[in-house]
């Protein structure tokens, strides 16, 4: 195919987010936008048009037994009751909230707080506590949202970057990413560069790349939601099964 | 989704009751017949019991992403089929022309998806046609185009006119996408 230029990524966009590309020209989009980011907005914008289709559907009840079998599955996996900390519990005590949302090290700044306004009334000073908790708890609850909006990015450590090479991955859409690599030497002859995710023991075979420049986005064409990792190695041309050299690369995708 | 992302089943069953009917529907649309369309249903809720932790608050309401999971899902499905030969039933599907069975008409109450359809109803049928190929049956452009014995930049132009028409819809009203 062409390759991806402004005239060409404009002509697909709406293919794109309507999953009408061919698995190819899609990869070859994905990657323009990620070298692209002031664009991403714009298809963001358009996902959220094709996504209406989704809502436009007659409803249809499910079958009873759908639910039983789901949960079934649902319920072998679950955690204990007793193990799962619910938020409304942390509701029961403040204190208790407290230690939990903020930590000792801000429940001691808390407590000099405290100390400083100790000349007010003890009215006064519940009140302003209570202020206080509420706008640190806020703050803390605010933080992963913030964090968690836009592309995620996970930086690779490894031999490779010990050489000059840099590495992220970018999580792409719900269960899409794509590696960006900087300065990767090129691979040996007759050797090119594999992806691997990894779940447990298991090294999934998720693309290869080439390094042309200085710098290479490798779509990741397996879903990296859940996974232990994400691995470069150095295979034979083609790829592998196995990973059969050493990991260039390793970044951990579980928090 | 804090609860399921810590493993409550019970906190994941009362998301299950409240999307799991949009899901299924988002599915049949898909599939066209109810086996298949509670097996894409049954891997997409696995799928959101174990990612949980992938919803991201900010990018998507839980029922985009859930939607868009079970889509996903729906498009593994079709394009493992080893016969593509279902595209004229399915154009002949896409036409207009369904009506909500009696069972199902308080659902249709439901002011937001009663907004969509009417905003897709303002569309072309050539061009509804397409947005619903593409969406719902996993067809590349080029297949559509060969199939519909339609020029491929027909087809992408098509789609381009069909969802900015949807966009001007909500933009006419001031109104946010849903």
């Amino acid at each position: 195919m062409n390759s991806m230029d402004r005239e060409r990524f404009e002509d697909l966009k709406d293919s794109y987010v309507l999953g009408a590309l061919p698995e190819e020209e899609r990869m070859e989009f994905e990657r323009y936008l990620v070298a692209h980011p002031d664009l991403q907005a714009e298809i963001e914008e358009l996902s959220t048009i094709a996504r209406l289709l989704a809502l436009s559907v007659w409803e249809q009840e499910p079958a009873p037994e759908l639910r039983r079998r789901i949960m079934d599955t649902v319920e072998a996996e679950a955690v204990h009751p007793a193990e799962v900390v619910h938020p409304r519990a942390r509701r029961r005590s403040w204190l208790a909230g407290l230690w939990e949302a903020v930590g000792p090290r801000d429940l001691a700044l808390v407590a000099a707080a405290m100390l400083v306004i100790g000349l007010f009334s003890w009215s006064m000073l519940l009140q302003g506590e209570v202020r206080e908790l509420q706008g640190r708890v806020r703050s803390l609850q605010s933080q992963p949202q913030e964090q968690s909006q836009g592309p995620q990015m996970i930086a690779l450590g490894g031999a490779g970057t010990e050489q000059g090479a840099r590495a992220e991955l970018i999580t792409f859409e719900d269960d899409r990413a794509v590696l960006v690599a900087e300065n990767m030497p090129p691979a040996p002859e007759g050797k090119t560069y594999q992806i691997w995710v990894i779940r447990g023991d298991t090294p999934q075979p998720s693309g290869l790349f080439e390094p042309k420049g200085d710098s290479i986005a490798g779509v990741v064409e397996k879903p990296v939601e859940g996974a232990d990792a994400v691995a470069v190695t150095i295979e034979p041309k083609g790829g592998s099964k196995k990973p059969t050299t050493d990991p260039m690369l390793v970044g951990k995708v579980k928090a | 989704m804090p609860l399921v992302e810590v493993g409550d089943a019970e906190a994941f069953a009362a998301l299950y009751d409240r999307h799991g009917r949009m899901a299924y529907s988002l599915a049949y649309r898909m599939m066209g017949e109810e086996q298949e369309a509670e097996d894409v249903v049954q891997e997409a809720f696995v799928k959101v019991w174990r990612s949980a932790g992938g919803y991201r608050v900010g990018r998507a309401s839980v029922r985009t992403w859930i939607l868009s999971i079970v889509r996903n899902r729906g498009i593994d499905h079709i394009r493992s089929r080893a016969s593509r030969g279902r595209m004229q039933d399915e154009v002949e599907v896409s036409a207009p022309t369904s009506e909500p069975s009696e069972a199902f008409a308080e659902a249709w109450r439901n002011t937001q998806q009663e907004q969509v359809r009417e905003a897709l109803n303002t569309l072309p049928h050539e061009q509804l046609k397409i947005l619903e190929l593409s969406y719902f049956s996993g067809h590349t452009h080029a297949e559509i185009a060969e199939h519909l014995e339609l020029p491929l930049g027909t087809v992408k132009g098509r789609m381009r006119l069909g969802l900015q028409k949807l966009r001007d819809y909500y933009q006419a009203r001031g109104e946010a996408v849903p």
